[in-house]
């Protein structure tokens, strides 16, 4: 068996042919289905998001790469890289673990990897090899995150604005944004203070009228700019974008408010250029006045923080993969049959034992023909499906299903199963 | 037994001072977790040590003396077991990184240099005042001990804000606005008690001196922090003040009480044989 990665993703292509990638999630499964039916191909999954198309198989023969490959777009098709059993399951923990992402660190990407898995399991195209590797992919991912650095911080300048304005107000619910001018990363921001509680988000602008029609996009309310020094005393939150050439909020009206607001916290993000909050109005206290600049400064500080742990997340990475390929290895040095017989053993002698114990008073020969029974209960039971197993060389649909039915992954070896159960015995 | 109990606190204290000290340089929630679950252990063996040892004796009730060292250690736990329910409350880990090492240094010199022992009034062996006054000022010098840290957190913290070049203390701990309120209810509790404390000192110093006001550096420091912290809560109340003027009324204000402390330990023997534990007879 051979696990294949056919992915288009930003490194290799331009939005352009992206978008032609995209498979629209009520089309997943007929798509899933369409690769099921190649010859050769024993499970697929498909992982499609705005900045990649991987497309990842079990299959009997690396050559059907090809044939998957052909599946995509022509203009794609060329582009698209084609991994194979290590690399490709390397690729898919880097892609979990978001290293592969545009945005390092970015917390969507594994979210995205389960709901593939999820859809390929509703599609019925998942199976046993593909799913443990995707176990193992998000369990790297969520060690990647927790051991490293990796997803501090915020990266985008509307984020970072987010971020400051929790740690300098912490909860939002309840605050009051103003939102001042039109600029789009303004209403961005303004929009995620929105979703993160802000009781109300108020809009100002020069003309009223783009005020209300602004404030009917963003969900909030329109307010007049000539309200400004009150509005200062009433928002915790502004955020400024507008085209004006010289500062609509000075240090002078700052300061009154600072003591009509009672010295509560407030935070001003200047998105504009040229700026329109005077800089100097930082120096009152407990306002913060952030500039286009500040926001690139901490968001360069994360970026930086974060590449500055793609090593020690590589580690991780590897390290995952190595143990994963050594399991693998472990099942397939001991052929499924033996992993059957000696987990029924092992529950057999386990429950004899148990018996015996109980009944105490049995001499050697009635022992012997409890065991005798225990034997021989597991010999029957096992009659069929070991002939169907051994008629299919234990390598095929059957072998599968009798690893995921009888749970033999988790003991691959005959000697694990046999001590597995005989602990579980002992404990219950 | 309670010497043992109380090394071996003291060895859980340092191991969670290390893992604090780790965490700021290397993060990762593992080191802060590990230094609260030190620091419970600490504090559990801690407590223990007092039951195991003079216990009741140690706050005042029936004791015939005292060490400087049992008090600095009943402070220390107080301390930290504040800090472990404010942590729990509020998760503020970082706050960590500040009690932890000032644990050890406080309990180090208390338990492994030793400390002289000083005489009890007699009148005062079995005094229910003596030890309501002593158990109210280990509470607020706890508590002010927290308001401290997390003032000093504050201001460190809102100068790399204000900066705008925020940097790892900003980035571990939550929000400027909760230490600042956090920090205020902490000193609001720890003036609380002050005043009981001092107002019960006043009982304890009539007893054993016949003067209710005597006249010395700690009494003084004592109602210098009192009145710092009173014009600080007034200031919140009226004016609003909040953020950096209140974190720095706080830190003064502890300072001094810690100047009481020392006022206490510094009085003469003549002195400190007539009185007892606490902040002010």
């Amino acid at each position: 068996m051979t696990t294949i990665c056919v992915g288009v993703s930003h490194r290799q292509a331009p939005v352009a042919v992206r978008e032609r990638l995209a498979v629209p999630a009520d089309k997943l499964p007929e798509r899933l289905r369409q690769l099921r039916q190649l010859p050769g191909v024993r499970e697929a999954l498909i992982i499609s998001t705005c900045n990649r198309l991987e497309i990842f198989a079990a299959a009997d023969s690396p050559k059907i790469a090809t044939e998957i490959q052909q599946t995509l777009d022509p203009a794609a098709a060329p582009l698209a890289a084609c991994r194979f059993d290590e690399d490709a399951l390397r690729h898919l923990f880097r892609v979990a673990s978001s290293l592969e992402s545009m945005v390092l660190g970015e917390a969507q990407i594994l979210g995205q990897v389960k709901e593939a898995a999820a859809r390929s399991q509703s599609a019925g195209t998942l199976g046993p090899e593909l799913r443990r590797a995707i176990a193992r992919a998000s369990s790297t991912a969520k060690r990647v995150r927790t051991e490293t650095e990796i997803a501090r911080g915020a990266v985008s300048l509307s984020s970072v604005a987010v971020d400051l304005a929790h740690k300098l107000l912490g909860e939002l619910a309840g605050s009051s944004v103003l939102l001042l001018g039109a600029g789009e990363m303004a209403q961005l921001a303004a929009r995620e203070l929105r979703a993160q509680g802000a009781k109300e988000l108020l809009v100002a602008n020069r003309s009223l009228a783009r005020a209300e029609e602004l404030a009917h996009e963003v969900d909030g309310e329109p307010v007049s700019l000539a309200e400004l020094p009150v509005l200062l005393e009433r928002a915790d939150v502004i955020v400024c974008s507008t085209g004006s050439e010289q500062y609509l909020i000075t240090r002078e009206m700052v300061a009154r408010a600072v003591k009509t607001r009672r010295y509560r916290p407030l935070f001003l993000v200047d998105l504009s250029l040229p700026r329109n909050v005077e800089p100097s109005a930082n120096e009152l206290e407990n306002v913060y006045v952030y500039d286009l600049d500040d926001l690139e400064r901490v968001a360069a500080k994360n970026r930086d923080l974060r590449q500055s742990q793609i090593g020690k997340a590589e580690e991780i990475v590897e390290e995952e993969l190595r143990a994963f390929l050594a399991r693998a290895r472990e099942r397939k040095s001991v052929p499924v049959l033996a992993r059957l017989r000696a987990h029924a053993d092992a529950v057999a002698r386990a429950e004899t034992e148990r018996t015996l114990a109980a009944l105490r008073d049995l001499d050697d020969r009635q022992q012997k023909s409890v065991r005798a029974m225990a034997t021989a209960i597991v010999n029957k039971l096992l009659h069929a499906p070991t002939a169907r197993l051994r008629a299919e060389a234990g390598r095929g649909p059957l072998a599968d299903a009798a690893t995921e039915l009888f749970g033999l992954d988790e003991h691959p070896e005959p000697r694990q199963a046999e001590a597995a159960v005989l602990s579980m015995a002992s404990n219950g | 037994m309670e010497t043992v109990l109380v090394h071996i606190a003291l060895i859980a204290y340092a191991a969670g001072t290390g893992a604090f000290l780790t965490w700021l340089v290397r993060p990762g929630p593992r080191w802060a977790k590990a230094g609260r679950w030190l620091l419970l252990a600490g504090v559990v063996v801690h407590f223990a040590s007092f039951a195991a040892g003079a216990g009741v004796a140690g706050l005042g009730l029936g004791a015939g003396s005292w060490k400087g060292g049992q008090l600095f250690s009943l402070l220390a736990a107080l301390t930290v077991a504040g800090y472990l329910l404010l942590d729990w409350r509020g998760g503020v880990p970082i706050a960590g990184v500040f009690v932890a090492p000032l644990t050890v240094a406080v309990m180090v010199p208390a338990h492994l240099v030793g400390s002289s022992e000083h005489e009890v009034a007699p009148q005062l062996w079995n005094s229910g005042t003596l030890f309501f006054h002593v158990a109210t000022s280990a509470l607020g010098t706890s508590a002010l001990a927290l308001a401290f840290g997390l003032s000093a957190l504050y201001l460190a913290s809102e100068r790399q804000a204000k900066s705008r070049r925020p940097g790892r203390i900003f980035a571990r701990l939550t929000s400027l606005e909760s230490i600042d309120r956090t920090g205020y209810r902490l000193a609001v509790w720890g003036f609380v008690f002050l005043s009981i404390a001092i107002g019960t000192g006043s009982l304890v110093s009539n007893a054993s001196t016949g003067s209710p006001l005597p006249v010395a550096p700690k009494q003084a420091f004592a109602v210098l922090a009192w009145a710092l912290l009173a014009s600080m809560i007034e200031a919140r109340l009226v004016a609003g003040w909040r953020g950096r003027r209140i974190a720095l009324l706080v830190v003064v204000g502890f300072v001094l009480l810690a100047g009481a402390y020392a006022g206490l330990l510094s009085a003469s023997p003549a002195m400190r044989g007539a009185l007892a534990l606490g902040v002010w007879p």
